[in-house]
């Protein structure tokens, strides 16, 4: 049965800097299932990023109303959005965005905290998301120590483990290479197939096939809306082996 | 809020000192100088008021002075001047018809006297009084013994030596029994008095006691005010030997019932007015100079804190992306504000304990003042410092709450 996790009416968002006002969405409206599979493409500058800072609730529309799991979004204060970050949702950067002098652990930890989570379940929970990413062996190893892979693996663990309705994910593989890349995606079709709902932004053709429906935007707008009947899912090569 | 969020904030403010240490210490450069004015300053006004406290000890707080000399300086100088001298007699008639009092003695005094033994020389008080003054706190030997009952009938040339004239002419000889001129006449050295005085009351060890009618006969009683020492015997007996004293003393002295009192009833208590000024002085000047550095030392810290914040823009962007709220952003720079602040008082109180320390092993005369910074005192240094650490980081830390997350992330 389909139950709609994300839906967005007509929203918009306008940015004015000096005499400037940029139309970075015109009206943007769609609906989004719980575990579906999505991509978001569009050229540089369409307003893709922007779109997924309203979805995560890290921004807020201009106009228009956003759904998330039922609640009217755009009616919550600082606080409230903060707390659906903090237990729905899952982001994953381009530039992964971990905290440079803490350890991958630490890193992890970090929605925990401030989800009130005591210390010891804390470090229970984040090191079985590390695991399951393949970083059961780097548990203490900073960013710096980390390649790209790994970070963003980190990052995706940190999504992980507050057991999120759904993954956001920016260009996640707009710094790795291809066989990191690959890593990434593999990651993300095994996060899928446990039900967790995803979306990614991408402007690489190859990684949007990953996903089941595939929405690409231009200036603001949707440009089309459609399932992908063919998804990349026999991969190349042997999946990471999850426990 | 959330116990693991306040304990996310101290350790995060912990690590980001930690991790710029050396300009964190340089920050708080000013705070620390005030904390240093702070424990200083509790220092001295300590070391002042346990010497004055030793000195009102000894001297004995059940004490009264009937005295033509208002100690307080709370009558009007003209009219102290103006007052006529006690006499002998009227002090005798005190003393006969007093009820009250534990012990009563008259002390009269000469100023100037040269004082001499084979070896040197001195400029003393001499005071003329009474066996029973050996009896107060006031007349406390720590070598020797006072007059006997005797010697106040006798002609016995004999002396009780201040603290301080005894330490000066007899440095490494034993007083007792040693022969002194004083204006030319040989004493025999009988006692010596325990320190009495302190820093600001030397005076007080500096006189020599002999026997009341040698006093008379050697310097006269004319144009001599008398003083007259009494002991009440417990505190409790103050209020109502002052009453007696103050009647009786009216009656000798015939005074007119409108007439004011013509003389002052003296309390030990009063020499506390003497340091009100030097207190004042103390405190004035340490809270200047205290709240001066306070307030460049805040500034400091509201800079430092928020180059710490624009440094930390990302990791303020990133801690928002994954639920901090506002007052946890806000509670991480306060805390790093407050420790920072705290670490500078705490090197500035081990600073101000090592100056105290030197001082006593450098100045052994300033006995009076503490080896170490008093407890209380510290606490107070901490307590500002910390309270001045919120206050810088107010601004800053609000500033860091309300950035807006996707700004803060796009920050590089
Ligand atoms: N804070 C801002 N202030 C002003 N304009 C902005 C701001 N953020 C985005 N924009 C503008 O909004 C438009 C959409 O930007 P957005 O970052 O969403 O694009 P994008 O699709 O993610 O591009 P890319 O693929 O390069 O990341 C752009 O024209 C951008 O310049
Ligand atoms: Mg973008």
């Amino acid at each position: 049965m389909k139950q709609p996790l994300i839906v967005l009416e007509k929203v918009t968002k306008v940015y004015t800097t000096g005499a400037d006002t940029i139309h970075a969405l015109r009206g943007i409206s769609l609906s989004i299932d719980v575990n579906e599979y999505v991509a978001i493409m569009g050229p540089s500058g369409s307003g893709k990023s922007t779109l997924m800072h309203i979805l995560g609730c890290l921004d807020t529309p201009s106009s228009g109303r956003y759904w998330f799991g039922g609640r009217d979004v755009t009616t919550l204060d600082d606080e409230e959005l903060a707390q659906i970050r903090n237990r729905e949702i899952g982001f994953v950067f381009q530039l992964f965005n971990l905290l440079p002098r803490a350890t991958a652990l630490k890193n992890v930890e970090l929605p925990l905290i401030y989800a009130g989570v005591p210390a010891e379940e804390r470090r229970r929970r984040a090191r079985a998301a590390l695991e399951a990413v393949g970083l059961g062996d780097r548990l203490f190893h900073r960013p710096t120590e980390l390649s790209g892979g790994q970070r963003q693996r980190v990052a995706i663990a940190r999504a992980l483990v507050i057991e999120p309705s759904v993954i956001l994910a920016d260009e996640p593989t707009g710094n790795l290479d291809t066989a990191a890349g690959l890593d990434i995606m593999r990651l993300f079709e095994r996060i899928w197939a446990r039900g967790t709902t995803i979306v990614v932004v991408t402007h690489e053709e190859h990684i949007a096939r990953h996903a089941r429906r595939i929405i690409r935007i231009r200036d603001g707008l949707i440009e089309s809306d459609t399932p992908n009947p063919e998804p990349i899912t026999a991969l190349p090569s042997p999946p990471v082996q999850l426990p | 809020m959330r116990r693991t969020e306040l304990r996310e904030a101290l350790s995060t403010a912990v690590s980001a000192l930690r991790f710029n240490a050396f300009r964190s210490l340089l920050a708080t450069l000013g705070i620390a100088i005030g904390a240093l004015f702070v424990s200083l300053m509790g220092w001295l006004l300590y070391g002042l008021d346990t010497a004055l406290e030793r000195t009102i000890t000894l001297l004995g707080q059940d004490m009264l002075y009937v005295d033509k000399w208002d100690w307080s300086g709370r009558t009007r100088w003209a009219e102290v001047r103006s007052r006529k001298d006690i006499t002998l007699q009227q002090a005798r008639a005190l003393a006969q018809e007093l009820q009250t009092a534990q012990i009563v003695a008259p002390l009269i005094e000469a100023y100037g006297v040269r004082l001499s033994t084979g070896a040197s020389t001195a400029t003393v008080t001499v005071t003329g009084t009474v066996s029973a003054y050996g009896l107060t706190p006031a007349g406390t030997v720590a070598l020797g013994r006072f007059f006997a009952p005797v010697e106040d009938r006798s002609n016995t040339p004999v002396v009780v030596l201040g603290h301080a004239v005894a330490r000066q002419l007899f440095p490494t000889t034993h007083p007792l029994g040693q022969t002194i001129r004083l204006a030319g006449h040989p004493f025999t050295v009988i006692g010596v008095l325990v320190q009495q005085g302190t820093i600001f009351t030397q005076e007080i060890d500096k006189r020599v006691y002999i026997p009341l009618p040698l006093f008379i006969r050697l310097f006269g009683a004319a144009n001599r005010s008398v003083t007259i020492a009494v002991k009440a015997g417990s505190e409790e007996r103050m209020e109502q030997l002052r009453q007696e004293l103050r009647g009786l003393m009216r009656r000798i002295r015939r005074l007119a019932p409108e007439a004011p009192d013509d003389f002052s009833i003296n309390e030990i208590q009063a020499i506390r007015e003497e340091i009100t000024g030097l207190r004042q002085a103390v405190w004035g000047i340490g809270l200047g100079m205290s709240m001066l550095s306070f307030v460049v030392g805040i500034i400091g810290i509201v800079n430092i804190m928020f180059v710490s914040v624009a440094e930390r823009t990302l990791e303020i962007g990133i801690r928002k992306a994954v639920g901090a709220r506002r007052r946890s952003i806000a509670l991480q720079f306060l805390i790093e504000a407050a420790l920072l602040c705290l670490a500078g008082a705490t090197i500035a109180v081990v600073l101000g304990n090592a100056i105290a320390a030197l001082t006593r092993t450098v100045v052994p005369q300033a006995e009076f003042l503490p080896p170490y910074i008093p407890l209380y005192h510290i606490g107070i240094a901490l307590a500002l410092a910390s309270t001045a650490g919120i206050i810088a980081g107010w601004v800053p830390a609000l500033r860091a709450a309300r950035l807006h997350p996707v700004e803060a992330l796009r920050y590089e």
